[in-house]
């Protein structure tokens, strides 16, 4: 037994030295997860942990599009809908039909990757800006229908007073931030896979895919039904954090502002688009704490991002990763920039070559 | 109520035309979606409201000059912002939309967030058929009509207008006849500017000015030049005249349903997308490679 | 040498031996607008009156008052005004807290006092609900107060009140034995009770006829044809149920029109200093339920509080300021009760009768303010020649008549 769980140690180690501390963006990612499971030990602020809490939400949400905007190339200006309707689903549920907050966030969930589908057939034959724009429509639609049923749905003022998933700042906070570690890892273990590889192609060239035999439409509906679900699931903790939910969680400004999140992070990336609402968000939360120019907040974020776009047009992960890492010209894996030699075949590094990695090829000018 | 609709519907089209040609137009030649175009119209309500009622000036120079200043600020934007960027069709986006978040927050700021009201050039109202309808009414649908045929005698009888028209059926033909597509892209973002100011100018006497005045007029544009078809100028004044109507018919048909207005005019665009997914007179983009 | 050492140490130590020196209070709404602004302007003037008059005497001791403003930012992102809450109550800890506006943030904000067990007295937010979460759950909720404005379901009867004296006085001047009322609502939630009962019992009660109902969306800059089908129907009176910019645009148009009914109801942005030069001077007749009103002076301290708000920030108050209420309410309860401790100030606040500067605060179960003549009825005002004079309650004083077009 002893002799099984060094082994494991043992291995878990030389995973962690072989294929983690390489790199330092995956290092990156240990010290960030590490430092998020830690921090209530540390410091357990309970404003910090709200907002941290609010964040990694705001960060699932982001990833969500990602998936769908970057990988699959279908930039959706509508995304709030499904934060919305797990929200919405997941408190009705909650409050109306007296189920435990723990299930309704789930169906909640599942109920957004409905819509997601139901979206992707409306925009199965449309293309680029078409499908942007249909996409805007979406949420709004659905806000219109909520106001025309107020009895259902609380109207303007939305639904209140949904139970909590627990009791404590913390419990909650761990609650938050263990959802989107999971979902942030899966989608991108989800997007590294051959499923992501098959988005990534119908982005670049659907009539391509359709011609070597994959059913792209399945691809699509895939795509939506999972940003959705996770997405939704984004909406349904939302709400249970805040416990109310109302028609702000439809509305366009936040399509818009993960839309800014998502770019700004970097297309395609998953980590890129939950980096920037890391920085981001608390960081107009900070903008807005301070009395004599918390009224600018909004106004320095729209600064922020331009002026960072102008330097960064890509995103920032991307810019950030090719500045500290390269890939090898020989095997295509990448290595700490300032290395000499590639770790895996030794190939000399040579002139570098900006690392770009095959994911996330450059823009096609159009 | 016929003549109810007819009238309202016009006056309601004759704005919206104004808005989605200019959207159009920027579209067409330049391939960005500009988030920030009703947000420059926003900015021309405002700096007329300035000129009108703070340094007094009268309503034909404060008009002019809220325009030329639209205009001037446009191009600015375009080539600080815009051009950098060009590139990369996702960072446009956002950047269109960064800048509409900072000119609201900047109107914000300067004006407070109240409502304000500008007074009417031409007060008084007449009677048409019947319909009461005011004066400023039909200011703004003179201006529009004369904007919109200043618009087309620009782009059909007029070397620049040639240039515009070559660069938006397509791109790389136009570069390689020798049209200058730089010059050409910041013409069209001066005029689509400027048709935004003169929708602003027109239009801010009659309605309410606000820094957040800009979201639902984008989101109807949206629907009007998605409906018409993205890049089609003819398809933004139908879907135009088609949306302004709709609206109209909503609100006099259903009294009880007017706040539907808007969910109305999407759901329309979203049907018109379902039958056919390049707007009614857009034209199906190849893949470009 | 031992002595100074000693000296030293009760010096640093003095303060924790006192504990607390100012009594907090956190004032939280939405700063970038006039609403916010008010929530401030409306404390600080009571912190400075209260502070220079000596503070708030607590058991033995005499405490200052220390305003936190943060701004919720609530019009625009409801977790932004939760994270404020919870910033001036954790961070800033703040003993008491007052303001809020958007109802639905408000919900969710008062989620977070009560979580942090802070007594929190609205002075904006209308929905019953907040009451009603006192009601039902008494042991969590029992830390909120509101001090203004009345519920929602208190305005039908403010508005049946107050309409019985316009309907009397419309009857006589046209000579119509049944008026015609058009009810123009925005779609909202808090309309549907309103035009329910406005329709149902109200005007049948009244003996008017209604002929037709428009709702507009709250944030339309354009009712023409609400207006001209209205028109067509020939109302006498339009029963407006507005609390966004829609009203600003029905006032104008309607002026513009030169219509022969006169609006009267609930019309927010009517309430506002603003309104007539954003109705570009065409709003005239325009009459609503309101707080304050030119010249009408509801408890004896509605004047010097109006003019000494008008000397300081040049403005009119609205009914947000009656954050200068609730402090002055926290002062009596604390004093009385002698503790700042939120537990045993609740059933102090509970049976305060408070002269404010709007009215007579008393709370009921759900911890909203009662509502009945001598206590708080509000006011209607109607705008007359670019000022907002009182003609209900005719009771009180500077109270004018009410004019038809």
């Amino acid at each position: 037994m002893r002799q099984t769980l060094t082994f494991w140690l043992r291995r878990a180690w030389v995973n962690l030295r072989g294929e983690v501390l390489v790199l330092p963006s995956r290092t990156l990612v240990l010290a960030w997860t590490a430092s998020l499971l830690l921090l209530p030990l540390v410091y357990p602020d309970p404003y910090v942990l709200r907002v941290l809490a609010l964040t990694c939400l705001f960060a699932i949400f982001a990833a969500s599009w990602d998936l769908l905007g970057g990988y699959a190339g279908q930039i959706n200006f509508g995304h709030s809908l499904f934060f919305g309707v797990g929200a919405y689903g997941s408190s009705v549920l909650c409050l109306r039909l007296g189920l435990s907050p723990w299930l309704t966030v789930f169906i909640g969930a599942g109920l957004a990757a409905l819509s997601g589908v139901a979206s992707a057939f409306i925009c199965l034959r449309l293309r680029g800006s078409y499908l942007s724009l249909a996409t805007l429509a979406f949420p709004l639609i659905l806000t219109g229908l909520l106001f025309a049923f107020p009895d259902f749905s609380g109207g303007e003022l939305g639904i209140s007073g949904i139970a909590s998933l627990a009791a404590s700042r913390t419990a909650n906070y761990y609650i938050c931030a263990c959802a989107m570690l999971v979902v942030v890892f899966g989608l991108a273990a989800l997007a590294d896979s051959k499923f992501g590889l098959v988005l990534h192609a119908i982005r670049d060239d659907e009539i391509a895919v359709r011609a070597s035999g994959l059913n792209t439409t399945r691809y699509k509906l895939a795509a939506f039904a999972i940003s959705g679900a996770a997405a939704g699931l984004a909406g349904a903790l939302f709400a249970h954090l805040l416990r109310v939910a109302g028609p702000s969680t439809l509305e366009l400004a936040l399509s818009f502002q993960v839309v800014i999140w998502g770019v700004f992070g970097g297309l395609a990336t998953i980590y890129g688009p939950v980096a920037a609402v890391f920085i981001l968000y608390p960081l107009t939360e900070w903008l807005g704490s301070f009395r004599q120019f918390g009224e600018l907040r909004l106004l320095i974020f729209a600064l922020v991002v331009l002026v960072v776009l102008l330097a960064m047009p890509r995103g920032l992960a991307p810019w950030v990763r090719d500045k500290i890492e390269m890939v090898c010209a020989r095997c295509k894996q990448r290595n700490i920039a300032w290395r000499t030699s590639c770790r895996l075949c030794g190939a000399p590094a040579g002139p570098r070559v900006d690392g770009v990695a095959p994911a996330a090829a450059a823009q096609s000018p159009r | 109520m016929i003549a109810d609709i007819f009238v309202t519907g016009l006056v309601n089209s004759g704005v919206y035309a104004l808005l989605a040609l200019g959207f159009a137009l920027v579209f067409g030649v330049a391939r960005i979606v500009n988030v920030a175009h009703t947000a420059l119209y926003m900015l021309a309500a405002y700096l007329f409201y300035w000129l009108l009622v703070k340094l007094e000036l009268n309503a034909f120079l404060a008009g002019i000059l809220a325009v030329a200043g639209i205009v001037a600020l446009a191009l600015v934007c375009y080539r600080l912002v815009i051009e950098p960027v060009r590139a990369h069709d996702s960072a446009v986006l956002i950047a269109t939309i960064a800048l509409a978040l900072i000119f609201q927050e900047l109107m914000l700021l300067s004006f407070g967030g109240s409502f304000l009201g500008i007074p009417s050039a031409v007060q008084g109202v007449m009677h048409v058929f019947g319909v009461t309808v005011p004066y400023q009414r039909l200011v703004i649908l003179f201006v529009a009509a004369l904007a919109l045929a200043a618009t087309w005698y620009v782009l059909h009888h007029t070397r620049i207008g040639l240039a515009v028209r070559a660069t938006a059926n397509g791109m790389e033909i136009a570069e390689l006849m020798g049209i200058n597509v730089r010059r050409t892209a910041m013409t069209v973002a001066g005029l689509s500017a400027g048709l935004a100011a003169v929708a602003g100018v027109a239009v801010a006497p009659v309605t309410v000015v606000s820094p957040l005045m800009w979201l639902a007029p984008l989101v109807t544009i949206l629907a009007i030049v998605v409906l018409g078809g993205l890049g089609s100028i003819r398809g933004a004044i139908l879907g135009a005249f088609i949306i302004g109507y709709v609206e109209a018919i909503t609100v006099f048909a259903l009294p009880q349903g007017s706040y539907l207005k808007g969910a109305v005019a999407l759901t329309i665009m979203v049907a018109v997308l379902l039958i056919r997914p390049e707007g009614l007179l857009g034209v199906a983009f190849e893949d470009e490679r | 040498m031992l002595r100074i050492l000693i000296f030293i140490l009760a010096a640093v130590l003095a303060p924790t031996a006192f504990g607390q020196v100012t009594i907090k209070i956190g004032v939280v709404g939405p700063m970038a607008f006039t609403i916010g602004k008010h929530h401030r302007a409306g404390a600080e003037m009571a912190r400075d009156e209260i502070n220079a008059a000596g503070g708030i005497h607590v058991g033995g001791r005499r405490m200052q008052i220390e305003l936190v403003v943060a701004d919720t930012n609530e019009l625009q992102s409801i977790p932004d005004a939760t994270n404020a809450v919870e910033r001036v109550i954790t961070r800033d800890r703040v003993d008491f807290l007052v303001g809020g506006f958007r109802s639905d943030s408000v919900l969710a904000m008062q989620e977070v006092a009560m979580d942090g067990k802070k007594i929190f007295i609205g002075a904006g937010a209308s929905t019953d609900k907040l009451g009603q979460n006192v009601e039902e759950k008494y042991e969590r909720y029992k830390y909120w107060f509101r001090i203004t404005p009345s519920k929602n379901s208190d305005l039908g009867r403010q508005l049946a009140e107050s309409f019985t004296m316009v309907a009397g006085q419309i009857r006589k001047d046209l000579k119509k034995e049944i008026p015609k009322v058009a009810i123009l609502a925005e779609k909202a939630a808090w309309t549907e009770g309103l035009i329910a009962a406005a329709q149902g019992r109200l005007l049948p009660a009244l003996k008017m006829a209604v002929v037709g109902v428009w709702q507009p969306s709250d944030r339309a800059t354009d009712v023409t044809a609400e207006l001209a089908a209205i028109e067509r129907a020939n109302a006498d009176i339009v029963f407006t149920l507005l609390s966004g910019p829609v009203g600003i645009t029905v006032g104008r148009q309607m002026g513009e029109r030169n219509m022969k009914a006169v609006a009267f109801g609930i019309n927010v942005e009517a309430q506002k200093d603003e309104f007539w030069k954003a109705a570009a001077g065409k709003a005239n007749f325009v009459a609503t339920l309101d707080t304050y009103g030119e010249g009408g002076e509801m408890t004896p301290r509605t004047l010097p509080f109006v003019k000494a708000f008008r000397t300081r920030f040049k403005e009119t108050p609205t009914y947000n300021a009656g954050t200068y209420d609730a402090v002055y309410l926290l002062k009596e309860a604390i004093e009385k009760a002698g503790t700042i401790d939120a537990e045993r100030l609740v059933p102090t606040i509970e049976k305060l009768s408070f002269i404010g500067t709007s009215a007579v605060i008393e709370f009921d179960k759900r911890h909203d303010p009662v509502w009945g003549l001598g206590k708080l009825t509000g006011v209607a005002v109607q705008w007359q020649d670019g000022q907002k004079v009182v003609f209900w309650p005719p009771q009180v004083k500077g109270a004018r008549p009410f004019k038809l077009p």
